[in-house]
């Protein structure tokens, strides 16, 4: 294991990923590795945000310049990634005036478009906000899928020569005489996708520099460095509700608070958040008064949202970073800015640089300015040109009716086709022919689930968060088990099973949170429709013991004993598998 | 609920409509009543309430002066400022709507912030019921209930056409997929979800939405749909030379040219056209019989009784007056139904004012609105209210009955069959309940009322949909999948013993004839002979 490569990323969110993207194109060969999927930290747990800026015209504005430009800039070389719903700033009769104009004065000293309308304005364009809103601030917010963002990143990083490592957590940093020299990976047992190496493995690999993008874990790579990267994570929490009742982003015009966004997000809205540090960006609790506290807040804005669907919620943590000494109390008041650590630098250890902070939307410039940093400390000149560059799917325009007849698709599952795949719609959509729909809620092909296995492998978590198949409302209830069936053609019968496994479980784990009401009885229809098909609430196959087949009742005797009570609770036991009291053996005891 | 509107600049101060006050009037609460007995909407004044105080204050008692009065002054000033807009609804914001409010106010600061009231409208004027995908749980039940679905592989049902589509859609996205137009608008789907997903309603919008937006206004298919759909139309038109209508719809060489250049299959034959309409024969009669302020209906016979079946409405006439009831037969133009299910809201919805206003007067008179025909008592029932605001539109929702339906509630049918002795020869009928009735809770109504009565035997044939659904079987395209859904129908109707068909839907009844070659009557008519009314 003696290969060296130029500079090794760690960690594959969007800083990770628009990182090895821009050092793959400036020609350095250079490596990703995370230790989940991509997306897998903070990134995969956002709200979906495009900033304009407008949240930061007040309190930071240099991060709100920043945003601007960079908002212009996806909605270029990500324009597949971006939808442009625009964005209001809502202000309440509660709301304080002077905060308004110090939030429009804001905005136009940080060069943001804005627009000034009132009430009545403001519900023609979103006929469900509030009717006593009194005016709003418009401005080009936007929504921006992560998932998308961060893949195509990856992508075109991979098309540039790099290789793209998941399911591989560092165990270790390598330093040798004082300096940073390269990582030590585990190639994980996981369902993933696994290039070069068999499961179970560990791999070094040598690098000329390391880049610790990480985020709120920087800490921990850090310390396998043994440099100390104070990062003070803070976790908020998101719900998604099932159909959108805005299209627009609603933010209110508040100085600060919980519960004050709400992001139109593909079919769904998300609603956003809560700003509480936590110890261990792994372990934390999810409590259920963030989710109420969102729904009831956030229902002064959008009265609707009380009453909708809530699919489920997911928290995120944010990698929040101050400079050693600033010891703000409130963690809403530590800045939004990023942090480029050189350990050189800062703790005499060369070979690796950190970043910190930051937020998705200038993902980008991050990247640029970061890579800008790795190739002065290699002595290695190249020019920055991602922001020019369009990313895979991004080259050109979807051509939606031509999908509809090219492929024979219905027009919704064309157009949200044609937005999730942008200029790849063509080549991937021509590979298969009958393309049913794999996920209904989602409109998601097999071409589609095909491609997205093709490259992320046997996890569909990722095959997820490429196609968004099963993040409808029926959360995976009616296609896990198709999506998975997806795999049987070119992997083993466990991995697949394993797969399905892992994508039901993942869906469950937000739905917990979404427990009442609809979603409540879609869960209950889901694990019936499982459980009785499927055998989830108890798979002889998945026990580790023998099945105790004389557990199970032998079935009505004869015609001469239907009158008697025994008969009938004998047939009640046959239809749920063998189940009655006394036979736990049956289902393992579980 | 902000519906359809003429044109597109409507919008006056009468918009604070409420909402759930809406949903619960409408759709779940079918029942009789509702006059006075819920709090008035904001804003909205109740019909009858406002036009007829008298009587509906009397009944109601428990409404508030005040704000009867507040309601006859929105009533007056809204009826002055849009008097050239004949009853449109409150609350509809045009795209170029200026400074009204979408929520139809125009001044935010009068507002009850309390109130709340989305108006669930994409620009525009189209209703946004993406929020009606709350309720599918995907459970498909609307998908194995479909008879369209059933026969037509390329059909993706009701599933999809409703909630599925509906979800993905956003504000900007204005296309619908074209498969809307194969959905018969039996409305089965809605009779199947078990948790009340608003199917046809969701499918009845995506519809207008597609012929308004996207069908070619020139194409035959929009010709001849339009055609269909404007059946009232041509049959006011054929009625002034009923017989040499009669022969030159079913001329031979005449029906070749139909089918060639209209897509109107020619194994259809055209119904005959009555020489004297239901409405001549009123007028000539001298109109009620029986005057009786107590017990007044107002009776809806929609085109087809008028214009081919008037025996029907006749029937239907004297068995009332047989019970003592005043008929009322105010003006009245088509229900909608083919509109409906043409997509052409526009049209359903010019007609609906006329049938609104003139059935909402009755109300006020007293009266209770009663159809002979299934589909059209579901749509001023259903998707009236659900589709258009119009005034007065939910009073008139909550006061319509089919007719049969009617009599069972009020009044001792059988009793009164009992006492009349059955009939002299026995008669034996094959009968079909319309999905239309089904959806009403009406499917058994005809067996139940006639199965004690001597000399009458009924069969329910079965729970299938006949396949012409309206104008759906008069398409060509259509006519083959028409035939293959009605073919269980048929099966049941030749194995049953009665040689006579029996159902309460006029385009049932052609395709129950056509099916089988079977005479077809309305249990009306069945009553009155065994009324001997």
């Amino acid at each position: 294991m003696d290969r060296q490569v130029d500079v090794v990323v760690v960690g594959g969110g969007s800083t990770g990923c628009g990182v090895v993207r821009d050092l793959a194109r400036r020609g350095l060969d250079t490596v990703l590795v995370e230790k989940g999927n991509l997306t897998h930290g903070t990134t995969g747990r956002m709200h979906g945000l495009l900033h304009s800026g407008g949240r930061y015209a007040v309190s930071d504005q240099k991060s709100a310049k920043e945003c601007i430009e960079e908002n212009m800039v996806l909605r270029d070389i990500a324009a597949h990634c971006v939808e442009e719903t625009g964005g209001l700033f809502v202000k309440r009769p509660e709301d304080s005036e002077e905060y308004f104009q110090e939030k429009l004065e804001g905005c136009k000293a940080c060069d943001i478009p804005v627009e000034v309308i009132d009430g009545e304005e403001a519900r023609r364009r979103e006929p469900y906000l509030a009717r006593d809103v009194e005016k709003a601030i418009a401005l080009p917010d936007g929504a921006v899928d992560p998932f998308r963002l961060c893949v195509s990143n990856a992508a075109d990083a991979r098309e540039h020569g790099a290789r793209i490592e998941t399911h591989a957590p560092v165990t270790d940093v390598l330093v040798e005489d004082g300096e940073v020299v390269g990582v030590e990976i585990e190639h994980e047992t996981g369902p993933g996708k696994r290039v070069h190496h068999e499961p179970g493995t560990t791999e070094e690999i040598r690098a000329r520099h390391v880049v610790n993008a990480t985020g709120a874990w920087a800490g921990n790579v850090g310390g396998m460095a043994g440099v100390d990267v104070e990062v003070r994570p803070s976790k908020g929490v998101m719900t998604v509700m099932n159909t959108r009742q805005v299209d627009t982003v609603i933010n209110r015009c508040r100085p600060k608070g919980d519960a004050d966004i709400i992001v139109p997000h593909e079919t769904a809205c998300i609603l956003g958040t809560t700003d509480e540090e936590v110890d261990d960006p792994e372990d934390y609790p999810e409590e259920d008064w963030e989710v109420d506290l969102m729904i009831e807040t956030l229902s002064e804005l959008v009265p609707a949202l009380e009453d909708a669907r809530t699919l489920r919620s997911f928290w995120g943590v944010r990698p929040l970073y101050e400079p050693p000494g600033t010891g703000t109390e409130d963690p809403t008041d530590i800045t939004r800015d990023y942090f480029l650590l050189d350990h050189g630098d800062r703790d005499d250890l060369p070979g690796m640089t950190t970043i910190v902070g930051g937020k998705l939307t200038t993902y980008r410039m991050m990247a640029e300015s970061i890579s800008d940093h790795v190739c002065e400390a290699l002595g290695y000149e190249a020019t920055c040109d991602t922001a020019d560059a369009p990313l895979p799917g991004s080259e050109s325009e979807a051509r939606m009716a031509e999908l509809m007849d090219e492929f024979g698709l219905r027009s919704p599952v064309a157009r949200r086709s044609g937005q999730r795949l942008g200029s790849r719609a063509d080549d991937v959509l021509d590979e298969y022919d009958p393309n049913p729909i794999v996920c209904n809620c989602e409109s998601v092909t097999r071409a589609e689930v095909q491609d997205a296995i093709g490259e992320a492998g046997s996890d569909l978590n990722a095959v997820r968060l490429r196609t968004r198949a099963s993040m409808g409302n029926c959360q995976g209830g009616f296609c896990t088990h198709r999506i998975a069936a997806e795999l049987a053609e070119e992997y083993p019968e466990p991995v697949v099973r394993d797969a399905e496994d892992e994508l039901y479980q993942e869906r469950w784990k937000g739905q917990r949170h979404a427990l009442w009401g609809e979603q409540l009885s879609q869960a209950m229809l889901n694990h019936l429709l499982h459980a009785t098909t499927m055998n989830r609430d108890g798979d002889p196959a998945s026990l580790d013991g023998e099945v105790d087949f004389g557990a199970f009742d032998a079935g009505p005797e004869s015609p001469d004993a239907a009158d008697t009570d025994e008969s009938g609770s004998a047939g009640t036991a046959a239809a749920d598998g063998g189940r009655a009291d006394d036979d736990a053996a049956t289902d393992g005891g579980r | 609920m902000t519906r359809h509107t003429e044109d597109d600049d409507a919008g006056d101060a009468n918009g604070a409509n409420d909402r759930s006050g809406d949903r619960e009037g409408g759709r779940e609460n079918p029942g009789r009543g509702g006059c006075g007995c819920g709090e008035p909407a904001p804003g909205v004044p109740q019909a009858g309430r406002d036009e007829q105080p008298s009587v509906f204050v009397t009944d109601g008692g428990d409404v508030p002066e005040a704000d009867v009065t507040d309601d006859r002054d929105a009533a007056r000033t809204g009826g002055e400022s849009t008097a050239d807009r004949a009853a449109t609804d409150g609350g509809v914001e045009s795209a170029s709507g200026g400074t009204e409010s979408a929520t139809g106010g125009t001044d935010s600061a009068e507002l009850d912030p309390e109130a709340y009231d989305p108006v669930d409208v994409f620009p525009g004027g189209d209703l946004d019921l993406r929020e009606g995908a709350d309720s599918c749980y995907k459970c498909t039940s609307c998908d194995t209930s479909c008879p369209v679905a059933e026969v037509d592989d390329e059909f993706p049902g009701p599933k999809f056409q409703g909630p599925e589509q509906w979800r993905l859609k956003r504000k900007e996205d204005h296309d619908i997929d074209e498969s809307i137009t194969s959905c018969s608008n039996c409305m089965r789907c809605d009779d199947a979800c078990p948790s009340s997903v608003p199917l046809s309603q969701m499918h009845n919008e995506a519809r207008g939405q597609y012929v308004e937006r996207q069908m070619e206004k020139l194409s035959v298919e929009y010709i001849r749909n339009r055609i269909l759909a404007n059946y009232r139309t041509s049959a006011s038109l054929a009625s002034m030379f009923p017989r040499t209508a009669s022969f030159a719809m079913n001329f031979g060489p005449a029906r070749w040219a139909m089918e060639k250049v209209m897509g109107i299959p020619k194994e259809r034959d055209f119904p005959e056209f009555a020489t004297e309409t239901f409405r001549e024969w009123w007028k000539a009669r001298g109109g009620a019989n029986v005057e009786n302020s107590d017990k007044r209906v107002a009776y809806f016979h929609g085109c087809y009784s008028n214009y081919n079946t008037p025996e029907v409405g006749k029937a239907l006439v004297s068995v009332y007056e047989h019970f003592g009831y005043e008929v009322m037969v105010p003006p009245q133009k088509c229900s909608g139904t083919p509109m409906f299910a043409n997509g052409m809201l526009k049209d359903a919805r010019r007609h609906a004012e006329t049938n609104v206003e003139n059935l909402v007067e009755a109300i006020g008179e007293g009266a209770d609105v009663i159809a002979s025909c299934t589909s059209c008592s579901l749509s001023l029932r259903q998707e009236y209210p659900e589709l258009f605001d119009l005034h007065g539109i939910e009073d008139l929702a909550e006061h319509t009955f089919e007719a049969l339906e009617y009599l069972r509630i009020h009044e001792n049918l059988e009793g009164e069959l009992d006492a009349a002795g059955g009939l002299d020869d026995e008669r034996a009928f094959a009968y079909h309940a319309p999905c239309h009735a089904r959806n009403q809770g009406l499917s058994r109504q005809a067996v139940e009322t006639f199965r004690d009565v001597d000399g009458v035997r009924m069969e329910d044939v079965g729970d299938s949909c006949s396949g012409i659904s309206g104008t759906y079987g008069w398409k060509e395209e259509k006519y083959e999948k028409s035939m293959e859904i009605g073919a269980e129908m048929f099966e049941h109707m030749e194995d049953a013993e009665g040689e006579v068909g029996m159902t309460e839907c006029p385009t049932c009844a052609m395709q129950m004839e056509h099916g089988t070659g079977y005479e077809i009557e309305h249990p009306l008519q069945l009553l009155e002979e065994a009324l001997d009314a």
